[in-house]
């Protein structure tokens, strides 16, 4: 996280969740122990509305806002340890030399560096890889996953032009071949990952 | 069924408890956010709370319908209950053929204190006082009754005066007869 910037969703949702979760809590224990699942009248309905439907429509809606934000952290990624600590490591060591490395060492990236690379823009670049995400989530936990972890698609140029490919200094340094990087022809890593791999880990087997 | 059967009692429990489980998934994810912890909430909390919905729905239609019943005929094996003490009331019952006996319970003891017959109603004293149920009613023989929902005969009453006082004469007599033992 950054240290010299609060992120307001997770500020204020993490703090109206938890104060809907309290709420909810409480409104179920006392229709449970007060009406002991007897329900006549509009007040022990109300009661139990709330408490079962719209506390938790709406716990499920700001929970949801505040997944979506936090799963695009570096400590979530690296909350599945056994295949993506590695990787964490290795990004978070100035000395590796490796372009995750290198963009975290000098913030080129601010925040959620994993998240930041592995995404593509448009319109359901973040949507898409929320749920493969999940996707992936379930292999973890349910241990059906491969190692060496391996990208499901070729690393895609434009992950890496959505913050280069407009920069005077990149156009005029690749001015010769650019326009085969930008069909796709030739990407980023042919030339790059020679000197500096995206990751340098010992890929697990 | 009778409003808050032990069937209807027991879906609203349930209904609370998945409530329950919601908020305790919610809570993990806050505190702790992992793969895990958000997996289990984004996808397990809406089917949780989907079937809790679909069981107050359940009750709430089944309370609806029963307090607005307009004569349906429920048929009472022997022995059957057809209210106990103490439930919350939302009809009234004409006896059709058979008999019911009425039992007072106390201290965990049930005493009979009546029988009746085709042609009398019972059920009608906490519809209109909107106290629970002040004895137990059991089918003595095989009985058939038209049941009436609260809200029906309260607006029987309402339109044929000649009715409510004999009905609130029963009512009386009966209260008196319960004070008096
Ligand atoms: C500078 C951009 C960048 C950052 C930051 C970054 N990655 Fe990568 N990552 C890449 C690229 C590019 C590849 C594709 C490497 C290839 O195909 O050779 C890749 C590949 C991977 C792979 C597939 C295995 C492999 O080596 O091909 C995994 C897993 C991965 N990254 C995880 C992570 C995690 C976890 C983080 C955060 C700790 C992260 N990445 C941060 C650019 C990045
Ligand atoms: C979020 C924006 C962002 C993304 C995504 C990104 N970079 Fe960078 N990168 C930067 C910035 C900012 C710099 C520093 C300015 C510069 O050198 O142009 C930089 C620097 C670099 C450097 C020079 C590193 C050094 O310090 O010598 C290379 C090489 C590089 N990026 C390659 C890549 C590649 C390859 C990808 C895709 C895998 C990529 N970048 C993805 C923002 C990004
Ligand atoms: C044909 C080989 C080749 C390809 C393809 C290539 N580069 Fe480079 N790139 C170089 C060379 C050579 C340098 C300069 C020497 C160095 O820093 O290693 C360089 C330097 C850079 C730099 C640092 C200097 C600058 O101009 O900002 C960045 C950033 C960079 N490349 C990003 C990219 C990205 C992003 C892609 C893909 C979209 C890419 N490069 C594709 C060869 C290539």
């Amino acid at each position: 996280m950054n240290v010299f910037q609060q992120d307001p969703v997770d500020y204020y949702g993490s703090r109206f969740l938890a104060v809907l979760i309290v709420a909810g809590i409480a409104l179920v224990l006392y229709s449970l122990i007060r009406y002991r699942g007897r329900a006549a009248g509009p007040v022990p309905w109300g009661v139990l509305l709330a408490g079962v439907a719209v506390l938790p429509i709406l716990v499920t809606s700001a929970g949801t806002v505040l997944a979506l934000q936090r799963a695009e952290r570096v400590e979530f990624c690296a909350s599945c340890h056994l295949t993506m600590k590695p990787f964490v490591d290795d990004m978070k060591n100035p000395k590796s030399g490796s372009l995750a490395s290198l963009h975290y060492a000098n913030r080129y990236i601010a925040d959620n560096q994993c998240y930041v690379c592995h995404t593509s823009y448009g319109l359901f670049g973040t949507f898409e890889a929320k749920k493969e995400g999940l996707h992936d989530v379930f292999a973890y936990y349910t241990r059906s996953f491969h190692l060496p972890v391996k990208l499901k698609h070729p690393y895609p140029n434009g992950d890496c032009l959505k913050c280069h490919g407009e920069s005077v200094k990149w156009l005029a340094s690749h001015a010769d071949f650019k326009d085969q990087v930008f069909s796709g022809e030739l990407s980023c890593l042919q030339c790059h990952a020679v000197k500096t791999p995206a990751h340098s880990v010992a890929l697990l087997k | 069924m009778e409003l808050n059967s032990p069937l209807s009692k027991r879906l609203l429990i349930a209904a609370q408890v998945l409530a329950l489980i919601v908020y305790a998934a919610a809570l993990q994810f806050l505190i702790h956010t992992t793969g895990g912890t958000l997996f289990v909430f984004t996808t397990a909390a809406p089917v949780l709370i989907a079937v809790a919905m679909i069981m107050l729905g359940g009750v709430l239609v089944h309370h609806y319908r029963r307090s607005h019943s307009l004569f349906v005929f429920a048929t009472f094996e022997p022995g059957q209950i057809v209210f106990r003490q103490g439930d919350e009331g939302d009809c009234a019952y004409f006896i059709h053929s058979g008999e019911v006996e009425v039992l007072q319970e106390e201290g965990g003891k049930q005493k009979p204190v009546a029988v009746l017959g085709k042609g009398e109603y019972f059920g009608e004293a906490s519809l209109i006082g909107s106290a629970p149920r002040n004895a137990t009613v059991r089918a003595a023989s095989r009985t058939r009754a038209a049941v009436l929902g609260k809200d029906n005969f309260l607006t029987l009453l309402s339109l044929m005066p000649a009715t409510q006082e004999d009905v609130m004469q029963r009512v009386k007599e009966r209260a008196m007869k319960q004070a008096a033992r």
